[in-house]
């Protein structure tokens, strides 16, 4: 019988399709840290997550928020020395934790991206105030305030639709999407 | 009795391989390995296999489902039977809330979903061996 897969392989056969190089050419240089924009709301900072790949840490890994906390600026992925692909291997642990549901509790992330995908299988558009509900009651009462005004505002001048969008021929889209998913009702 | 009967798993949970897979090996099966879409496909290239166990959500998502299609354009693997063991309907739960997986939607022989009885595992791969056996024997 054959080894198990290491959590380190299981990362890189997420990663297949990627063109960056193999997680384990990461020298640790702490670039991407120093680079990201969002570091301050992980609890671990990318430099330290990759670290933690290689050592086989999964359970520290997936539970951790960092993945979550990705702005998915790519600006680590243009500063890395090693040319990693360090913005899609967040994408990977997105896609991993969903699949797994494996995600920490309480993030706006996951919460955000399948209320978006909702949104487009259904009108095949996302529709902000739909969207922004995914996430607002999270804040704080004036954050909440601020958000309010500023789509008031954006409604006002025209730029946020008051009714969800639809686009035209859903039922066709509805098929794409199936070929994709084989998902749902057969119609 | 001919020789043992070659299968090739192309899933890329590693525990569920390996629960899997000591079944399929306690039942007398030679199992192949594949952890993800790239290698499977390699793997069916370049060696014959009698039956493919194929996940759906693989690397950038539904990844199971091209390499479903990509073998029923290959003239040689087209006859191979493959049967999908997928967690899918889990795995993106929030889309299909109770919604069925549609076999119809990817041309394979079989499909179950995860987390499967080591019994009905069995049952569906000798089934499936044995009525592609009948197919190559009898060519309609």
């Amino acid at each position: 019988m054959a080894e198990r897969l290491s959590f380190s392989d299981e990362v890189s056969n997420l990663l297949y399709a990627a063109h960056g190089n193999p997680l384990t050419t990461c020298i640790q240089c702490g670039t991407c840290s120093g680079t990201c924009p969002v570091v301050p709301y992980m609890d671990h900072t990318p430099r330290r997550l990759i670290g933690m790949i290689t050592a086989g840490l999964k359970e520290e890994v997936m539970a951790s928020n960092t993945y979550w906390s990705c702005a998915s600026c790519y600006h680590c992925n243009v500063r890395c020395p090693q040319g990693i692909d360090i913005a899609e291997l967040m994408y990977a642990l997105k896609r991993l934790s969903i699949w797994r549901a494996q995600h920490k509790e309480g993030l706006i992330g996951p919460v955000f991206s399948e209320t978006f995908v909702k949104t487009i299988f259904k009108s095949g558009r996302s529709y902000e105030p739909v969207l922004a509900t995914s996430y607002l009651f999270t804040f704080g009462v004036q954050e909440f305030l601020q958000e309010a005004q500023t789509a008031t505002s954006l409604m006002l001048k025209g730029r946020l639709p008051v009714l969800p969008p639809r686009i035209k021929r859903l039922d066709n889209f509805g098929r794409m999407l199936r070929r994709i998913i084989p998902m749902g009702d057969a119609k | 009795m001919n020789s043992q009967k070659h299968l090739l798993i192309i899933d890329d949970d590693p525990d569920f391989v390996a629960g899997i897979r000591s079944i399929l090996e306690s039942a007398n099966y030679l199992v192949d390995v594949a952890y993800n879409p790239k290698d499977g496909f390699e793997a069916l290239q370049s060696k014959p296999y009698d039956m493919l166990l194929l996940d759906i959500m693989m690397g950038r998502g539904a990844e199971g489902v091209m390499v479903a299609r990509k073998m029923r354009k290959d003239p040689k693997l087209r006859e191979l039977p493959v049967l999908i063991i997928t967690g899918i309907r889990e795995q993106i739960a929030f889309l299909f809330p109770g919604g069925p997986v549609h076999p119809r939607f990817v041309e394979v022989d079989e499909l179950v979903e995860k987390p499967v009885e080591p019994k009905l595992l069995l049952e569906r791969v000798s089934a499936l061996l044995q009525s592609a056996q009948a197919k190559k024997a009898s060519p309609a």
